[in-house]
């Protein structure tokens, strides 16, 4: 296993639109456990490709106070989506910025599994606002998007200028 | 995703059962709105939100009343958070043990965490009040039935009517804390050895004297307690549920079908029994509530056929060739296990009772041409009201030539004219509606 290189803020890798996960093989197992691997040194509480610049459906997630629940989601589909909750989101994409998004509080989610096999779950609270956030990635979307404009212009000069002082 | 600030914090238990309470409030249920508000909640307090929250709905009609007394002025249809953080207090002040001074403070606490001018003294106010006016209070809830039993008087008026000389047990019942019973697998254990595990890890319990595979607890625990559990050695399940796969007594080779079986509780305990079935075919509609079922017969180690499908529409997923057994356990106001959901009390509505009347009638009607002649139906029901009970039964079983009523022997319940009523709380047991049909 080995720990990969996160995209930041503001590159334009993280607007790339993944590709479907055609075969679950060693490959994409390998890239499940490295992302995990980067995903609990970070530390974070989720991972999709897109962040570590391979544009494949596959997204990793772990939301326990004890982290020991990873998950492995490939080609992951929100079947369902009801309610909405506002909370804090913060990303590893965009270090140091946090802010508050809203979200489908309930979810029914389909995706594989690292043996390819179909499986179905709902996720509530935490969950599911991970599984949101992490297939934004997948499509190229970033919490921020979901900000106010006037919010989100503030939030991108303070982050350029962040990235231009430690480039 | 990187944690937000704010996900770090837990919200207090007094906030998350009012949060809950605030959802139930505006039309879901408790099993649905529990799970994500306890999910923010610090794991050692989780069990104490999840009290207050069932506890908060099971006198909330009378919690309301109260409410009404000790403000000046109704609140606004905005501070419906206000209000949920209020009667979470009013639960604590007078029906828990939580000492006053902890019940108010901590309570005053969550008012200030919803963040609202003028909550925090507002909530102060009327925690004080209540307590300094408690015997009057109590004396003035005596006078009002609605608040004097907790129910909204609809429903008063409905179990008086159909049991006039047990209602008030009923509705003591309803308002007490169920027990947690289990259902041993026969399969896997029997269930003396298993009552001797739970006495090893120091869980006290009693078999149940009226159902083969019930053990009752003394006290609630988490399933992950359980031994065995995981490896499917026992099931959370009610003893008036368990009679179902009693009643229905599939033999050797049978086909059995199982209608709005999710999550599949019944279907499991058929299957545990009577391991030699051709098959069980189990139908739900909803394709989540079957994800549960599929967890269930895994965990259990059973196989079935599971099919989603509308019970009502047969025509879309039978195959043509007739059950021996079918177990139909329609839906229903839920009326005997108000004592399990108390939402119930604020969720359900007088004027419900008509359309799950029809959609009972019309369930019984579509399953029954799927019957072989000779087999028997199971018609099953979680309400004590006539109305989707007996009321469904007796119509159905006089228009039709083929219908022959078996009457229910059993030591629980009560004979009705056309099957068996448990009433909640008998013998520790849920409210629960049985009659046999059989096809002639």
């Amino acid at each position: 296993m080995s720990k990969l290189n996160i995209l930041q803020y503001p590159d334009s890798r993280l607007r790339t639109v993944a590709q479907p996960v055609k075969v679950v093989d060693d490959r994409i197992r390998a890239l499940a456990d490295d992302m995990l691997e980067t995903m609990y040194d970070a530390p974070g509480i989720g991972l999709a490709a897109t962040q570590v610049d391979v544009h494949e459906r596959v997204v990793v997630i772990d939301v326990s106070d004890e982290r020991n629940e990873p998950r492995v989601l490939i080609n992951p589909e929100i079947l369902k989506a009801e309610g909405t909750e506002r909370s804090q989101e913060g990303c590893l994409s965009v270090p140091g910025y946090q802010d508050t998004v809203e979200r489908a509080e309930w979810l029914h989610v389909r995706a594989l599994d690292r043996h390819g096999a179909s499986f179905e779950f709902e996720a509530h609270g935490l969950l599911a606002i991970c599984v949101q956030h992490e297939v934004d990635h997948l499509n190229g979307k970033l919490f921020l998007d979901h900000l106010s404009e006037l919010k989100r212009k503030r939030a991108h000069r303070k982050l350029t200028k962040q990235s231009r002082l430690t480039a | 995703m990187a944690r937000g600030r704010r996900q770090v914090q837990a919200i207090s238990a007094r906030l998350a059962a009012a949060e809950a309470l605030a959802r139930v409030a505006t039309g879901r249920s408790l099993t649905a709105a529990l799970p994500a508000v306890l999910g923010q909640v610090a794991p050692g307090e989780r069990a104490l939100a999840q009290e207050l929250a069932y506890g908060a709905l099971r006198w909330y009609p009378r919690l309301c009343w109260v409410l009404d007394q000790l403000l000046e002025r109704p609140l606004r249809r905005r501070d419906r958070d206000v209000h949920a953080v209020l009667i979470v207090g009013l639960y604590q002040c007078l029906d828990t043990r939580i000492p006053e001074h902890a019940a108010v403070s901590e309570t005053v606490a969550a008012a200030r965490a919803l963040g609202r001018r003028r909550a925090s003294g507002l909530v102060n106010a009327v925690l004080r009040r209540c307590l300094r006016e408690r015997t009057s209070l109590q004396a003035g809830w005596q006078a009002l039935p609605s608040a004097r039993y907790a129910h909204p008087d609809w429903l008063l008026a409905r179990f008086r009517e159909a049991w006039p000389a047990n209602w008030e047990a009923l509705i003591e019942a309803n308002n007490a804390r169920p027990p947690m019973t289990l259902r041993v697998n026969r399969r896997q254990r029997a269930r003396e050895a298993y009552l001797g595990e739970l006495q090893c890890i120091g869980v006290g319990a009693n078999a149940h004297p009226l159902a083969p595979d019930a053990i009752v607890l003394d006290e609630p625990v988490g399933v992950e307690r359980l031994p065995g559990f995981a490896g499917g050695a026992v099931s959370v399940q009610d003893a008036a549920a368990q009679q179902a796969a009693v009643l229905l007594a599939p033999e050797p080779g049978e086909r059995v079908l199982d209608l709005c079986a999710a999550p599949g509780g019944k279907s499991s305990h058929v299957l545990e029994c009577q391991p030699a079935l051709a098959e069980l075919v189990a139908v739900d509609l909803e394709s989540v509530r079957l994800e549960r079922l599929h967890e269930n017969l895994r965990r259990l180690g059973l196989s079935a056929r599971v099919i989603q499908g509308d019970a009502a529409e047969p025509g879309h997923w039978w195959d043509g060739v007739a059950y021996d057994r079918i177990l139909l356990d329609a839906p229903c106001s839920a009326s005997g296990v108000i004592r399990r959901h108390p939402d119930i009390k604020l969720l359900r509505q007088a004027a419900d009772l008509d359309g799950l009347q029809a959609l009972q009638k019309r369930l019984l009607a579509a399953a029954w041409p799927l019957l072989a002649p000779g087999g028997m139906l199971l018609y099953v029901t979680c309400s004590v009201l006539p109305m989707e009970n007996e009321q469904v039964v007796r119509p159905f079983a006089a228009e039709r030539e083929d219908v022959v009523v078996r009457m229910i022997d059993a030591a629980w319940g009560q004979a009705t004219d056309h099957g068996r009523q448990i009433l909640s709380g008998e013998s520790g047991m849920d409210g629960f509606y049985y009659a046999c049909l059989v096809k002639q």
